[in-house]
């Protein structure tokens, strides 16, 4: 069959780090193209922070944990550097203190029946700005970033749903880890 | 963090609770210090008295281990690129590799209507992997792949119309299954989910040659609608004398190639003699291959294949074995004859999808079953006694030499009688079916009435020669029956189409027509349901009005009983609701229409 070849010049990285009450963190970073397909799945083992790292961390483990440890090593580890990383919870925004790519948090209405809830942080200090419709998060420190979410697809309308990824993360954490399904 | 580390940090974390509990009052004040100009000797002050030795404060480290967690990944360097199709002209030679523009603005869909647009905006349906995938890697393939309307959507596929949200389901479950029992009811688009789940497969590469077997007179059906939801795909019919379905089968430019059943039979040796593998075999109407000792069952079991599917809207036609059968096609050895209903229906659940139009259409207009329950004329009666009370008394004389055949011809003499009266003609159901065209015909409406006999058809073509009646059935040419239904459609001087259960019940779409009769019951409520479904379909705009004939008191009323247990048993194994009670029209239960206890040894009939 005879067919068009769009090239595809973009990845995008979405990110997410979920919480278990009994299993500890899970993290998932999955890597698209412009047009949502995958091109690269990590995931982390399951995380439990230690007594060590949640005296010294205290109000901010879920920074340290979400950030610098397990969005660190899914990034770390992936061959493929996306354009831009969106995450989806601001726990991971201290990722960009130990790497350069561009990270933003989408606001996502919190989903209480979600059977792995996003970690909060309590900070509010950050650079905010729209995207396609969605509100973004940034660190205030690294707001030049911005540009980089401002320069995907041109600027045209984004041809991907840019919160529907989260989901095949979620999904396929739960295929990872058959034993959270059950909480 | 080794245990030492663990330990240090413990006991820090036990002297810093301690020292919060001590209650400082109960010290005694410091003295007030000597102030600093005054110099006193430290020998005379101490007396000679010698210093302790200084005893620095523990220092107690908190050490974080700097590794990172351990993280698990794929990479998908074979991800589909799900490109977007270009559409070639129509070439008229099926044979060829041919590429086909979509119909526009044709009338009606065989399979769907423009409704299904409404239910999916913000709907996302999700490909999930399916029970029999072990590795992580395989099933993650799956699971990260974006949902159906996103690959819909950037893939630039064209549909003629919106599929409805359960058709994008069905498509999900189909794509990465390599067995799969797609069982929906009839009308609900299995023609359209199967095309569609082909279609996207062949366009993410994971799909080279695919074999599509159906009935023959739906072979045409099988083109018109890949025409309508999958233009760009080239397809390959197998048709013609030996030399050209050989060139055919052996046509790699085809990736698509549809056969019938019948032709299956003669062309057996091919796959062996050209060493023919193909990455699918979807067997349309799989109940063909219900009895697993057929020919037709055999050969199609023997295609050497990565992946097949079965379409069938009744899986179960008589028994579970039928089911089994279909299985022995998909999965050799995975379901046996003696499983427990239950059992089979969680062995199989991951395998078969089935959805019915009440639960997914509950937009569609309904089907209104009007039973017409009739008493049989005097002649009818009189005959019909006669007939009944010879056929016990010969079949009683015959003992134990009395076969399953001879009580077969007695069912079938007397039904002939419900129909109508050997001697005169009279028939109440006759009565009743002009009664009810006159006002059919006048509304402008038309009818399709079934019946199991040409004989019986040909004698309605008689007496409904006004409505000018068409007729389809075994006797009719195929290669006139696609006529036949497009001059029903398009003639409204024709207001009559007249079918028997073989020919009419699968495949046909005749979702203009809202009037069914059933002039006399077929041996199987499956059957049945296929035929009143040809009419009762997605597309259909008004009620579909079913007119079940029945004599009372008469062994079609005994037959209908069994009819609803076997009814019964479908629902039961997709229900799972436990053990019907009974499986079947068998062989005890035929010669108890009569009440006449079954020889010994004797097959089982139906």
């Amino acid at each position: 069959m005879q067919e068009n070849k769009p090239k595809t010049t973009i990845s995008i990285g979405f990110l997410t780090v979920r919480h278990h009450p009994m299993h500890g963190f899970f993290g998932g970073y999955l890597i698209v193209n412009d047009l949502a397909r995958p091109l690269e799945f990590h995931c982390t083992l399951p995380l439990q922070p230690t007594r060590a790292q949640q005296i010294l961390y205290g109000a901010t483990l879920n920074e340290f944990v979400c950030g610098e440890q397990i969005a660190r090593a899914l990034v770390t580890k992936a061959k493929c550097v996306p354009a831009v990383l969106f995450a989806d919870t601001q726990a991971v925004l201290t990722l960009r203190h130990m790497h350069p790519l561009p990270v933003g948090v989408i606001e996502f209405q919190e989903d209480q029946a979600a059977p792995l809830p996003r970690p909060l942080i309590s900070r509010d200090d950050f650079h905010r700005f729209k995207i396609f419709g969605h509100n973004v998060t940034m660190l205030r420190e690294y707001a030049g970033d911005a540009a980089a979410f401002d320069a995907l697809f041109d600027g045209s309308k984004p041809t991907l749903d840019l919160l529907e990824p989260f989901g095949r993360i979620e999904e396929a954490l739960l295929e990872a880890h058959p034993a959270t399904k059950a909480a | 963090m080794n245990r030492s580390e663990q330990s240090t940090i413990e006991t820090a974390i036990n002297a810093s609770w301690l020292a919060q509990d001590l209650d400082i009052s109960l010290f005694e004040p410091l003295l007030p210090t000597s102030p600093f100009d005054v110099v006193f000797n430290c020998d005379d002050q101490m007396g000679g008295l010698s210093l302790e030795p200084f005893h620095a404060p523990k220092v107690l480290p908190i050490q974080l281990s700097q590794s990172l967690p351990r993280t698990i990944g794929f990479s998908f360097p074979e991800s589909p690129e799900w490109l977007a199709p270009q559409t070639k002209v129509e070439d008229s030679d099926h044979n060829k590799p041919s590429r086909v523009q979509p119909k526009k603005n044709e009338a009606e869909s065989d399979e769907v209507q423009d409704e299904g647009a409404s239910g999916n905006r913000g709907r996302v349906t999700r490909i999930r992997p399916p029970g029999d995938l072990v590795r992580l890697e395989d099933r993650l393939y799956y699971v990260l792949q974006p949902p159906l309307e996103s690959i819909v959507q950037t893939a630039k596929l064209t549909f003629p119309f919106q599929p409805f949200p359960y058709q994008l389901e069905g498509i999900a479950f189909l794509f990465p299954r390599s067995a799969a029992i797609l069982a929906d009811e009839m009308g609900l688009g299995k023609t359209m989910q199967a095309i569609t789940a082909i279609r996207m497969l062949l366009l993410s590469s994971e799909l080279k040659n695919v074999l599509l077997i159906c009935p023959k007179p739906l072979v045409t059906n099988w083109i018109r609608e890949f025409r309508q939801w999958a233009p760009e795909i080239p397809l390959a019919i197998i048709e013609g004398d030996a030399a050209k379905r050989n060139w055919i089968w052996n046509n790699p430019q085809a990736p698509v190639k549809i056969a019938n059943y019948e032709l299956m039979m003669r062309d057996r040796d091919v796959f062996e003699e050209n060493a023919l593998h193909f990455d699918l075999v979807v067997l349309d109407e799989a109940q063909r291959i219900k009895n697993r000792n057929s020919t037709t069952s055999e050969i199609v079991r023997s295609i050497p294949r990565a992946r097949s599917w079965a379409l069938t809207g009744t899986p179960i036609e008589n028994s579970v074995e039928d089911l089994v059968s279909i299985f022995e096609f998909l999965s050799p050895g995975y379901l046996r004859d003696d499983m427990h209903l239950k059992s089979l229906g969680n062995a199989t659940r991951d395998y078969i999808l089935r959805r019915t139009k009440d639960k997914v259409l509950t937009d569609m207009p309904p089907k209104l079953f009007r039973p017409a329950d009739l008493e049989l004329t005097g002649d009818q009666r009189a005959s019909y006694r006669t007939a009944e009370e010879d056929g016990i008394v010969q079949l009683s004389e015959m003992g134990e030499s009395v076969t399953i055949h001879h009580v077969f011809e007695l069912v079938l003499r007397l039904k002939q009688i419900c129909n109508f009266d050997p001697a005169t003609g009279s028939s109440a159901k006759m009565e009743r079916l002009e009664a009810d065209l006159e006002e059919i015909a006048a509304s402008g409406q038309k009818a399709i009435i079934f019946s199991q006999w040409v004989q019986t058809l040909d004698v309605l073509k008689e007496r409904l020669a006004k409505y000018q009646p068409l007729e389809y059935h075994g006797r009719i040419p195929s290669g006139k029956r696609d006529a036949i239904i497009d001059q029903f459609k398009n003639n409204p001087k024709n207001k009559v189409i007249l079918m028997s259960y073989g020919a009419g019940a699968v495949g046909l779409n005749l979702q203009f027509c809202h009037y069914v009769f059933l002039f006399d019951r077929w041996w199987n409520p499956a059957v049945e349901d296929q035929a009143i479904n040809r009419a009762h379909r997605l597309g259909v705009k008004q009620p579909v009005t079913v007119t079940r004939m029945m004599s009372l008191d008469t062994i079609e009323q005994r037959i209908h009983d069994v009819l609803e247990q076997k009814r019964e048993l479908f629902n039961t194994l997709f229900a799972e609701a436990g053990t019907p009670k009974n499986l079947g029209l068998n062989q005890k239960e035929i010669f108890g229409l009569f009440g006449l206890n079954a020889p010994k040894i004797q097959s089982k009939a139906a």
